[in-house]
């Protein structure tokens, strides 16, 4: 097992570091931080532009091949990931949004998982059931409502409640605003910020999962050995707990490890509605300020986590299953 | 001390008068004593199934009676949709909760059907076990044979040890026959072969003694010398727990030799119930007569047509009103049309029943299957009087070798071993005849077709079609000749057809792949309608709209079409109910003798090959071992494994299995990827073990070549042929 994760290891870090190259020579060729100056009325002068674009080493006028070469010593020297356009650092600019960001995302995927799974176990099992049949529509309606209109109504709703209580319980903007010392205000300070993101992006994971997980527990509840663990004297809930669940989890449990890097990158609009610096809006903001090294750094971020997720599906899906261990 | 009895069978009384005379005979027990010795396990009364589906309520099973005594076997025989499966299901109340069960089933007089699925786990498994059809699905592919063993026995004793559980779950292991049962216990399923899990499910069916064994079809999926070893496995599993069997099955081979008592089912009744013997040589009901009659015997040479039952299973939404089989039995009267017949006692017999008005007349005239059915005759051969060698070759094969790469899982797929579907296969057809290839699941019959329907050169010996060598070199005008000439029958009609194309598209499409004129496709269409006996002004509907052996005339229609010479089948008539299947063989060797298109023919079912072929090709592991005259073959096999495989082939004729010494193969077929140095059959070989350590040496280490049999139009590859 060891030897098969190191071998993947390996495999992995070629990718990535291919994957990571031919995004910096995209991003290169798609990029032009030299229209940031020249958009500007007067444009400063030309030799300035140069030298500002020859410090974050994006200067299109130096050959592509010395531009990565010097891209490359820098990260494997240094750990210097480049400058934005203006002149700052990209590597700690997105250090500090990762960990907004796992902390944005990291409760609203565990609710997510453990509900969406839970009522699609729930459901299936009463398959056809007034419970099912409610749940279905509930999980219908959330999948049709974009993040954008489902996080204001939130919002919405929130402000109503502090008007009506008259202090204000949730905060709509931000993660954190306590300045003191004392741990427990500051905890109820993050409760009191993160509980609205934490519902609009809880709301489509639980939906999601529900739905998939459902199909796939009603599948392996028609298959035959669940009819034989039935024969055997195993009652109908036994038979599902025991033998049909365990199976109906190995693609719930692929699906959870490949949404790592979406969860990162993709919380744009939750991020945007409540006003939190996170990596998704660095993303964009990367993107359209023709930050060549921020836009690579990210998708070399996004790519660690595609690949962790990918190992971490193999290993969950050969421990579940012993067809996969064992060959 | 009257401790079974928790419900009384209320519905007795009422149920009673609604079947009197099967009361009589089935039901004259109401009352059940548990000192009495005599008394039944399992009661079965008026039991009546329905499910509401779209098309409206499918009443699956309408009245079925039984009683079942510990040590008898029972068995239950029927087509697909008979209701065979849902009796089972009913008894162990695993049906889905949309069917409605109505009647009585009592286990020790105790009522199955008010019990909640709380109260029935409590005896599924302990009083009543079960054994599925499919092995390959019916255990969890994620837990250990060991932990669903130990399940099984912990369910229903949870104070065992699990020492005591391990030990129990070894020695059931042995008795069903798995080798090193102690490792095995921590294998996994897919690390068994189907017969081997099919041994495992078995052992957990037996596991905590039951009173019942259900088996729904156990050995359908498995193949015969498989299937041998599997029935062997039952019965000694029956005679070590003394419990009752009720053996479900639509093979008549299989159910002459296990069966005390049969009933007969047809659109969800028992139509005729009786001793084996009763059945299988005084059969009373027409139907009855007619699956007996349709079925092609193993031990005997073809001596005529075969009988089919005409027009096709009777829809369960819509049932005619009267007897259901009246508009297939030859000597329905207006009287079987108008209500259904009462399964009554036979008279002059002891403890036959059956459900047909005439018969009382099929008894005193003593009518059998010739005088009911009109056996048809055959179409002369064009080729009749002609002898095999003065006829054209149309396929030779030569040292015919196919292997697959076996590679690793890992990124580089790198190969790591080769599989050998097919080994040297040499053979050749003639027109006007069929060759059969047969051999189990893996032996490379239906590689052997796939690589000479490929038209592509082959990866070593030989293909000539009609002459023409097939290589890399053709033109693409003499590749869609050749293709014209050759064309292929698939086995299974319902995937072989697309659903989305009316029959006349399916039909028309290899004629427009020859550029024919549209006048000449729709003559085409109309005559090839005709030759199948399907009407000619339904081509334009959709395969859905055709039942399973009207889906194979159309599929044999289609390779008609081009007037090819030859044609492949790969397992034709595998996947049709008994009674279509006659008439599907029947229409083919019309086909061939008007037409004289020569036939290559793949099946495992030795009774269908024997019946169509007039040379057979036994192939074991990618090897031909035996070829030769069909008649010659089945009488006096040569090789070994001919004699096993026919010995393992069950016939429908319970006089003959009584009797009949099987030959059980040991083991199982060894993988392809094995590397053998010797006889590849030399692992399983009953001969090899009378043989001298000197000639064993022989087997282990020289493969044998199929080589000419003492003059004769025969071959055979074994090195001690002659001692067999």
């Amino acid at each position: 097992m060891l030897k098969y994760i190191v071998k993947r290891i390996v495999n992995y870090v070629v990718m990535l570091f291919v994957a990571v190259s031919m995004t910096y020579f995209l991003a290169s060729a798609f990029m032009d931080p030299r229209s940031n100056y020249m958009d500007r009325h007067p444009h400063p002068p030309i030799a300035s532009i140069n030298h500002s674009l020859d410090l974050a080493n994006i200067n299109d006028q130096t050959p592509i091949l010395v531009r990565y070469f010097r891209w490359l010593k820098a990260i494997f020297t240094r750990w210097d990931w480049g400058l934005a356009p203006d002149q700052s650092p990209v590597g700690p600019a997105i250090a500090s949004r990762i960990w907004t960001s796992v902390e944005l995302v990291t409760l609203a995927t565990i609710i997510g998982i453990v509900a969406g799974v839970s009522i699609g176990v729930y459901t299936a099992i009463r398959q056809y059931k007034w419970q099912d049949r409610t749940l279905n529509i509930i999980a219908t309606f959330f999948l049709v409502i974009p993040p954008a209109v489902l996080g204001l109504f939130v919002v919405l709703i929130a402000i109503a409640i502090n008007n009506g209580v008259g202090t204000r319980i949730f905060y709509v903007t931000g993660l954190s605003s306590y300045q003191g010392s004392n741990p427990f205000l500051w905890l109820l300070d993050f409760l009191q910020h993160i509980i609205l993101p934490t519902i609009v992006m809880a709301i489509p994971g639980t939906v999601s999962y529900h739905l998939t997980q459902r199909t796939y527990l009603l599948d392996s509840m028609n298959s035959d050995y669940v009819r034989t663990a039935r024969a055997k004297g195993l009652t109908l809930n036994q038979a599902i707990r025991k033998h049909a669940l365990r199976t109906s989890l190995i693609p719930t449990t692929v699906n959870i490890a490949f949404s790592i890097t979406g969860v990162f990158t993709g919380a744009v609009i939750t991020e945007t509605v409540f006003a939190v610096n996170g990596l998704g809006r660095y993303f964009v903001t990367a993107i359209n300020g023709n930050d060549i090294n921020g836009s690579v750094c990210i998708a070399a971020f996004g790519g660690v986590c595609t690949l962790t997720g990918a190992l971490l599906a193999d290993i969950l899906a050969a421990w579940l299953d012993p067809r996969i261990r064992l060959s | 001390m009257n401790m079974f009895r928790k419900t009384k069978p209320a519905a007795d009384a009422a149920q009673t008068p609604a079947v009197p005379a099967a009361s009589e005979t089935l039901a004259s027990k109401s009352t059940y004593d548990p000192n009495d010795k005599s008394a039944p396990v399992l009661e079965v009364k008026d039991l009546r199934v329905s499910f509401a589906s779209e098309a409206g309520t499918v009443r699956a099973v309408r009245g079925m009676n039984f009683q079942l005594h510990r040590g008898e076997t029972l068995g239950i025989i029927g087509e697909s949709g008979s209701g065979k499966s849902v009796t089972s299901m009913s008894i162990m109340g695993l049906l889905d909760s949309n069917a409605k069960v109505e009647g009585s089933i009592t286990y020790h007089g105790e009522e199955l059907l008010t019990k909640t699925d709380a109260e029935m786990s409590k005896i599924r498994g302990k009083g009543i076990a079960m054994v599925f059809q499919d092995p390959l699905s019916a255990l969890t592919p994620v837990f250990s044979i060991g932990e669903q063993m130990a399940e099984a026995l912990t369910i229903h004793n949870p104070k065992m040890s699990a020492e005591d559980v391990r030990k129990r779950s070894i020695e059931l292991l042995t008795l069903v026959g798995i080798p090193n049962a102690e490792e095995r216990l921590k294998s996994y399923p897919h690390q068994f072969s189907g017969g081997m899990r099919q041994r495992v499910v078995i052992a957990m069916a037996i596991a905590n003694d039951p009173d019942v064994i259900i088996a729904d079809e156990p050995t359908t999926a498995l193949d015969v010398t498989i299937q041998a070893q599997v029935l062997d496995v039952l019965k000694k599993a029956q005679q070590e727990t003394g419990a009752a069997l009720i053996f479900i099955t639509h093979d008549l081979g299989v159910i002459a030799g296990i069966a005390d008592e049969i009933i007969i089912m047809y659109a969800g009744r028992p139509v005729e119930k009786g001793s084996v013997d009763d059945i299988f040589y005084r059969p009373v009901m027409p139907y009855t007569m007619g699956l007996l009659g349709a079925v092609p015997r193993p031990d005997k040479s073809k001596s005529s047509r075969l009988v089919p039952i005409p027009g096709s299973p009777t829809n369960l939404v819509n049932l005619p009103k009267g007897c259901p089989f009246a508009p297939r039995c030859p000597m329905a009267e207006d009287k079987c049309r108008t209500a259904e017949p009462d399964l009554l006692p036979v008279v002059g017999r002891d403890g036959q029943v059956a459900a047909c008005y005439r018969s009382g007349e099929i008894v005193a005239k003593n009518l059998t299957f010739r005088d009911v059915y009109q056996v048809g005759e055959g179409i002369k051969s064009k080729f009749d009087g002609v002898p095999r060698e003065d006829r054209a070759v149309v396929l030779d094969v030569k040292d015919l070798k196919k292997t697959f790469p076996l590679t690793s899982g890992g990124f580089l797929r790198r190969k790591i071993g080769v599989v050998k579907a097919v080994d040297d296969v040499t053979l050749d057809v003639r027109e006007g005849e069929t060759v059969a290839l047969v051999g189990e699941s893996g032996s490379g019959k239906s590689t052997t077709l796939l690589e000479i329907m490929d038209l592509k050169k082959p990866e070593s010996g030989s293909i000539t079609l009609f002459g023409q060598k097939v290589g890399e070199k053709m033109s693409r005008q003499t590749k869609r000749d050749l293709h014209s000439h050759v064309q292929y029958v698939f086995q299974d009609p319902m995937s072989s057809l697309d659903p989305r194309l009316p029959v006349y598209d399916i039909l028309a499409e290899p004629l427009k792949v020859l550029h024919k004129s549209k006048a000449e496709i729709n003559t085409r269409i109309d005559e090839l309608m005709k030759l199948v006996e399907l009407n000619p002004d339904q081509v334009d509907r959709f395969p859905t709209q055709f039942s399973g052996g009207q889906r194979q005339r159309i599929a044999i229609a289609r390779a008609l079409a081009v007037n090819p010479q030859l044609i492949l089948l790969d397992e034709p008539v595998s996947a049709l109910d008994v009674s279509i299947q006659a008439g599907v063989i029947n229409l083919l060797e019309d086909l061939q003798n008007k037409l004289g298109v020569a036939y290559l023919f793949v099946a495992h079912n030795l009774s269908v090959i024997r019946h169509i072929s007039s040379r057979v090709a036994v192939m074991y592991l990618g090897r031909i071992v035996e070829l030769g005259p069909t008649d010659d073959i089945f009488d006096h096999p040569l090789h070994p494994y001919t004699e096993a495989l026919l010995s393992a082939m069950p016939a429908p004729d319970p006089q003959y299995e009584r009797t009949h010494n099987r030959i059980v193969l040991q083991g199982e077929l060894p993988s392809p990827t094995e590397k053998i140095e010797g006889c590849p059959f030399a692992s399983r070989c009953p001969l090899r073990l009378t043989l001298s350590e000197e000639q064993r040496r022989m087997c282990d280490t020289q493969p044998p070549k199929l080589h000419q049999w003492s003059g004769e139009d025969r071959q055979v590859a074994c090195h001690f042929a002659a001692m067999a």
